[in-house]
């Protein structure tokens, strides 16, 4: 027993010495890290988006660089990052010495990022962010061009342009109601969980909302995992709200809409429901998330452009899923790494950067441009806008998720250009609002 | 010449009187070895990085057995500790422009300040009562940095910190050495007159009491000297990964601490060392295996804890080693009489 026992611990730490000193296998080809959360959806879109992406370019033969075709290999690293930032560092080390990847896509929880970008900024490697969207992460890039210039936001636009299209999407229900239903200014109840990041989306409603011709008529905190939501919904009932600004991104946004539903809320839901853009929202809410309108990236049948129907056939055929926006790792490969690649003939970053900061180019979301600051440094951060990304807002409409803004001929202002994305329905108002 | 001869010589003569005779002394010298010795074989950045974070976990986890341990004050968030170590030190770093050789050791005072804080209210509280008071006190300060984020950066921490230094081995060598020393220290510190008063409040605090002495003092003590060490490892921390940010107080960092040292063996020093120094290495070890990484990393601690409830150092050094009944010097399990007394082994 003591010599097997032995045994064991010998062949443990040579294991353990193996793992660490020696880098994976396999030469001769375009390593590309992908690096996320994997246990979770986030992390799974990023690998699915890439795996994507590589199978396509290799079927063709690989990557030209130069004279040469060069096969994509992925190398899938689980970050870790929402429950321990050392792992996410420890993960993208590794990327870096063990696997030796030439790039890095992915990337998700903030602080996580931002320590993962200090890693791959030391070994001068391009990362390319598909998930985090704090400005910060762009302002270093500007802020010191020669560090961090190796970082890209792959997706999505920043979360300054997030709350922007939020109120944008909540302007046009708004204008609706009016219309349509008759009322002179339209009242509207924030409801937002219990998180920190949410306060500033709270705050800058307040100041928006009636500039935008709206009154806000209260606010309600649930818990971020609220499982009865009803004396808040009873609360806004009282107020006369006519419409409903949500910000969940936990499971609340179930409960909160199946309640609202079962109870008949005269009100529309708009803003922004993590869990109502999942397939399965449908069923956890037994229907009665009816009418609810979200902010999303992708959803069947939308199309931004010529890519955007192959993407998403390839992907849920494939993965049996829609598209979540971090499955983009797919546009930042094929659209933006590989075009900039061939197109210098070289694996050299920094011939690489300066041909992708100069680019504009359709991916499956719209149209990728990159920044420069007030003073003209280059941010890396993505142009956002009519013409550019604007995502969309999608609606559950008797079991099936529809996009139902950016409208046809939609113009932001005089100067915009007319967006038409092909596949947007009707916006339709719950029916029980008709009295 | 000759006075350095005399050193030698008498160098030598203590490792062969006190360190060759016991094996857990001589597995530890080993390792102390084979930690300054490392770079000479390999110079893998990521190796280098693992070994550095796990020098830093592991003064961590000893200065939560420093206190609870040793003191029996069970405290569940001293994750405190750490992410007032990592702040104070980012802070001052950031805003005042103190270098890290300053604003590292600052940032342990900081943490001395944190300690008394809490040690003032948590005096009166004892075992589940006192747990699950300092296990608010992370969370209440995650909140405090949440509602300052101009001050702490909210929820994407400080960034832009400096390292001690830019040179792969030049951290490596300060840290480790850094570990050692600090270790060493808090491993003298529990085997000093007040080590001892520790041990005996958590044995029976009421007849401490009745021998005169000053509890609430002690107990002060061991939490502030407890917050200073945690407080150096959040700077170092901070330092090393550049940033400060509100996952240093996560609920998960103060429950890894008490995972260390009860898997290595609390009342030890060198037990919640020695299960950083194969914890978490283990956890990137199974990054082969990423869907059930966090699970065999939890079948394992529940494994070694099943069969060896009093953790794997104390298991081990008890089929390595065995006390003499009569003057309770430690001898190789093989002896049969004690190497002092010549008293019988049983």
């Amino acid at each position: 027993m003591k010599k097997f026992t032995f045994g064991w611990n010998v062949l443990f730490t040579v294991g353990l010495v193996l793992m660490m000193c020696f880098s994976a296998w396999g030469a001769g080809t375009i390593k590309i890290g992908v690096i996320g959360p994997m246990n979770f959806m986030q992390g799974k879109g990023h690998w699915n988006g890439a795996l994507m992406a590589a199978d396509e370019i290799n079927a063709k033969g690989g990557v030209q660089v130069g004279k040469e075709k060069i096969k994509i290999e992925l190398v899938k690293s689980d970050s870790n990052e929402f429950l321990n930032v050392t792992d996410a560092t420890n993960a993208m080390e590794r990327l870096m010495t063990q696997d030796k990847v030439d790039f890095v896509v992915g990337g998700f929880r903030t602080e996580a990022v931002l320590a993962m970008q200090d890693i791959a900024m030391d070994y001068k490697k391009l990362f390319i962010g598909c998930g985090a969207a704090h400005p910060e992460l762009c302002l270093r890039v500007a802020k010191n061009y020669d560090r961090y210039k190796y970082f890209f936001r792959g997706t999505p636009f920043n979360s300054g342009f997030l709350v922007r299209t939020c109120f944008l999407q909540m302007g046009y229900v708004g204008e609706l109601l009016k219309n349509t239903l008759k009322i002179p200014k339209v009242k509207v109840a924030l409801v937002a969980e219990k998180a920190i990041w949410v306060d500033p989306m709270i705050e800058a409603a307040k100041g928006v909302i009636p500039k935008m011709g709206m009154e806000v008529v209260g606010v309600w905190r649930p818990s971020a995992t609220a499982t009865d939501v009803t004396s808040e919904l009873s609360a806004i009932q009282k107020s006369g709200a006519n419409m409903i600004f949500t910000v969940f991104s936990a499971s609340v946004g179930i409960t909160f809409a199946r309640q609202a539903g079962e109870l008949k809320i005269p009100a529309v839901q708009v803003g922004i429901n993590v869990e109502g853009q999942k397939d399965g929202f449908w069923e956890a809410t037994k229907g009665m998330g009816n009418y609810i309108l979200t902010m999303d990236t992708y959803v069947h049948g939308v199309e931004y452009n010529d890519l955007t129907k192959k993407f998403m056939d390839t992907y849920e055929k494939r993965f049996k899923e829609t598209p979540t926006y971090t499955a983009d790792t797919y546009a930042a490969i094929v659209y933006s790494l590989v075009p900039s690649i061939e197109a210098v003939g070289s694996l050299d970053a920094n011939k690489i950067i300066a041909h992708m900061e100069n680019r504009e180019y359709v991916v499956p979301s719209g149209k990728i441009k990159y920044y420069k600051d007030a003073q003209g440094k280059q941010t890396h951060d993505l142009a956002w806008g009519p013409g550019y990304l604007t995502s969309l807002g999608v609606q559950w409409q008797d079991g099936k998720l529809v996009g139902v803004w950016p409208p046809p001929k939609w113009k932001m202002d005089a100067n915009s250009p007319e967006l038409n994305y092909k596949g947007i329905q009707p916006y339709k108002i719950p029916p029980w609002m008709h009295k | 010449m000759g006075l350095v001869g005399w050193y030698v010589k008498k160098f030598f003569r203590l490792i062969r009187g006190e360190v060759l005779v016991l094996p857990s002394r001589i597995i530890v010298g080993l390792f102390v070895v084979f930690l300054l010795g490392l770079p000479l074989i390999s110079q893998n950045p990521y190796l280098i990085r693992i070994l550095i974070l796990t020098s830093i976990f592991a003064i961590l986890a000893a200065s939560w057995d420093l206190l609870s341990g040793f003191t029996g004050q069970m405290n569940f968030g001293h994750a405190l500790f750490f992410g007032v170590g990592a702040y104070a030190s980012a802070l001052l770093h950031i805003n005042v422009h103190i270098p890290p050789w300053g604003s590292i050791p600052l940032g342990g005072v900081a943490a001395v300040l944190a300690g008394l804080i809490i040690g003032i209210p948590c005096l009166r509280l004892k075992h589940t009562y006192l747990a699950l008071t300092t296990l608010a006190f992370p969370i209440i300060l995650t909140g405090i940095i949440f509602a300052l984020p101009d001050l702490t950066g909210g929820e994407l921490g400080i960034s832009g910190l400096q390292r001690l230094t830019n040179s792969l081995l030049g951290n490596y060598y300060i840290y480790i050495i850094l570990f050692l020393v600090l270790s060493v220290i808090m491993w003298k510190i529990t085997d000093s007159h007040t080590g001892i008063i520790f041990h005996a409040i958590r044995e029976d605090e009421l007849a401490v009491k009745a021998a005169g002495i000053n509890t609430t003092r002690y107990k002060l003590l061991a939490f502030c000297l407890s917050g200073l060490f945690a407080g150096i490892s959040g700077g170092l921390y901070a330092h090393y990964m550049r940033i400060a940010g509100p996952s240093t107080l996560e609920v998960s960092m103060s429950f890894s601490v008490v995972i260390w040292a009860v898997f290595g063996g609390m009342v030890t020093i060198y037990g919640p060392i020695a299960a950083v120094f194969i914890l978490f290495p283990l956890l990137e070890f199974v990054r082969f295996w990423p869907e059930y990484r966090t699970m065999i990393f939890a079948v394992v601690i529940l494994l070694i804890l099943l069969y060896m409830p009093e953790g794997l150092i104390h298991w081990a050094r008890d089929k390595m080693e065995k006390q003499c009944p009569r003057c309770k010097i430690r001898n190789v399990a093989t002896r049969k009489n004690c190497r002092v007394c010549t008293a019988a082994l049983d």
